[in-house]
């Protein structure tokens, strides 16, 4: 195994190749399928394998952005990334992690912030896990109904399409989204999510996913793309200032994104395969998770917290590709049962 | 037929000329606004040099080069660099998928 070691000039640290790989690949799946950038994987994999943990988040990060192009480019092909929606939302974002930073300042002036921003990290997470768990539970039940009384129940409008009553000019119609509301509304929804983000020091994809689904109403193939449009654009500005500090291993991230474009594309076509409900589903479990390894290091528990996100990181990567490789036989398996039927009725009208 | 391939080609290039332009969007206009976006007075700056004397000729020597040379060039070069690779390895893996046999047209989307 140390012949795949490579010396990382800027780190100033040996490290496995292989590992970097398997990094890269697995975030790249759960980041492409997910529409995430899955810095809460990479980062503390990174640390306990021995980066430090600047360099760490800054080579995440430049990974990050090259990853996210990649997951958009197929994303968009699918036609799941709406681009005036994503233009629409950085400009709330940026301004939100500017004012989230200033309040993280503040919060550390008056000797708050560690304790503070840990336990909201923490709350937070559980309360994302458990209302996309709770949606996805809701809409079982629905399906159950449908299925037993064969008519569907009637549904109360839900926030987002409250949302889109709002009318504050300019309206616009987000046709990738089939969405129609005021542009204050994802501006709005940007600005919510980039101070969030900011606080809790994350890229904030995890955040903006299921706020694209509940806020703003999108569906979930679109709220995935269309938050990868995001990451990418902020990705390449972190690549940018951590590159400017001096904080980014340019060798390990360019490992990192070979991995992680071979997984950013399997993640991607995978979620041809799944249905949205399914997708959430995953999404809240892999929630659920990151809330109890930030439990662990709250409880001072560091390697237990990164050893138990690593191994999660792999196994929903596994997860994922079972899913995509029994989409494919089973898509193979229609077009050749299609063409058998189209030959027969060919040789029977002969 | 040509007519057919001649559009394909003019849509697939105005596709990726889509891209191309954003791009380049991000790099001029947002990076700069954004860098500048940061307010309140900057904290001292620890700037590591890269050990190179025992680095043979390469790739890394040549990244620790550039670190050691410049901040702004490094932070530039690992723009460009990421932004370049994940394009090539984006368009490249769609190809590979696409020799596969796995059908990549546009998706409905259904919950």
């Amino acid at each position: 195994m140390d012949m795949f070691n490579i010396y990382l000039p800027i780190a100033g640290i040996e490290f496995n190749v292989l590992l970097l790989l398997l990094i890269g690949t697995t975030v790249g799946i759960c980041g492409g399928f997910f529409g995430i950038g899955g810095a809460w994987i990479v980062t503390p994999a990174l640390n306990i394998f021995g980066f430090p943990m600047p360099y760490a988040i800054g080579t995440d990060l430049a990974h990050m952005g090259g990853k996210s192009i990649v997951s958009t480019i197929r994303h968009s092909k699918f036609g799941n990334v709406d681009l005036a929606l994503g233009a629409s939302m950085i400009l709330g974002t940026t301004v939100g992690m500017e004012l989230g930073a200033r309040l993280v300042m503040h919060l550390e002036k008056l000797g708050l912030a560690e304790s503070v921003i840990r336990k909201i990290y923490i709350i937070f997470l559980f309360l994302i896990g458990s209302y996309v768990l709770y949606d996805y539970l809701s809409h079982m039940a629905r399906q159950r109904k449908l299925r037993a009384v064969g008519a569907p129940t009637p549904q109360r409008a839900n926030i987002a399409q409250r949302l889109h009553r709002i009318n504050i000019p300019p309206m616009i119609n987000f046709r990738a989204s089939g969405v129609r509301c005021s542009i204050w509304l994802p501006v709005l929804v940007g600005l919510l999510t980039g101070v969030i983000a900011s606080v809790l020091g994350v890229g904030g994809g995890f955040i903006r996913m299921p706020a694209l689904i509940y806020l703003i109403g999108c569906p979930t193939l679109v709220a995935v793309g269309t938050d990868l449009f995001e990451v990418m654009i902020t990705g390449a500005y972190g690549a940018f200032t951590y590159g400017v500090k001096g904080r980014v291993d340019l060798l390990a991230a360019m490992w990192m994104l070979i991995g992680a474009a071979v997984g950013a594309q399997l993640g991607t076509v995978a979620v041809k395969y799944v249905r949205g409900y399914s997708i959430r589903l995953l999404f809240a479990v892999t929630i659920f998770i990151a809330c109890i390894s930030v439990l662990l290091k709250q409880l001072d528990l560091q390697l237990p917290s990164s050893i138990m996100i690593l191994t999660a990181g792999v196994v929903i990567s596994l997860v994922i590709i079972v899913w995509l490789v029994k989409g494919v036989i089973r898509e193979r398996a229609a077009t050749r049962s299609a063409n058998q039927s189209v030959l027969k009725t060919g040789t029977e009208r002969r | 037929m040509r007519r057919k391939m001649r559009r394909w080609r003019l849509s697939s290039a105005s596709f990726y000329m889509r891209w191309i332009v954003l791009l380049s969007l991000v790099l001029v206009v947002f990076l700069p606004l954004l860098a500048a976006a940061g307010g309140g007075k900057p904290a001292t700056k620890v700037y590591n040099v890269a050990d190179t004397r025992s680095m043979q000729p390469g790739l890394a020597k040549w990244i620790a080069g550039v670190y050691n040379g410049s901040p702004w060039m490094y932070g530039l070069t690992v723009v460009l660099v990421m932004s370049g690779m994940g394009l090539v390895l984006g368009f490249g893996m769609d190809r590979l998928l696409k020799l596969l046999g796995i059908n990549l047209g546009k998706l409905a989307h259904h919950e």
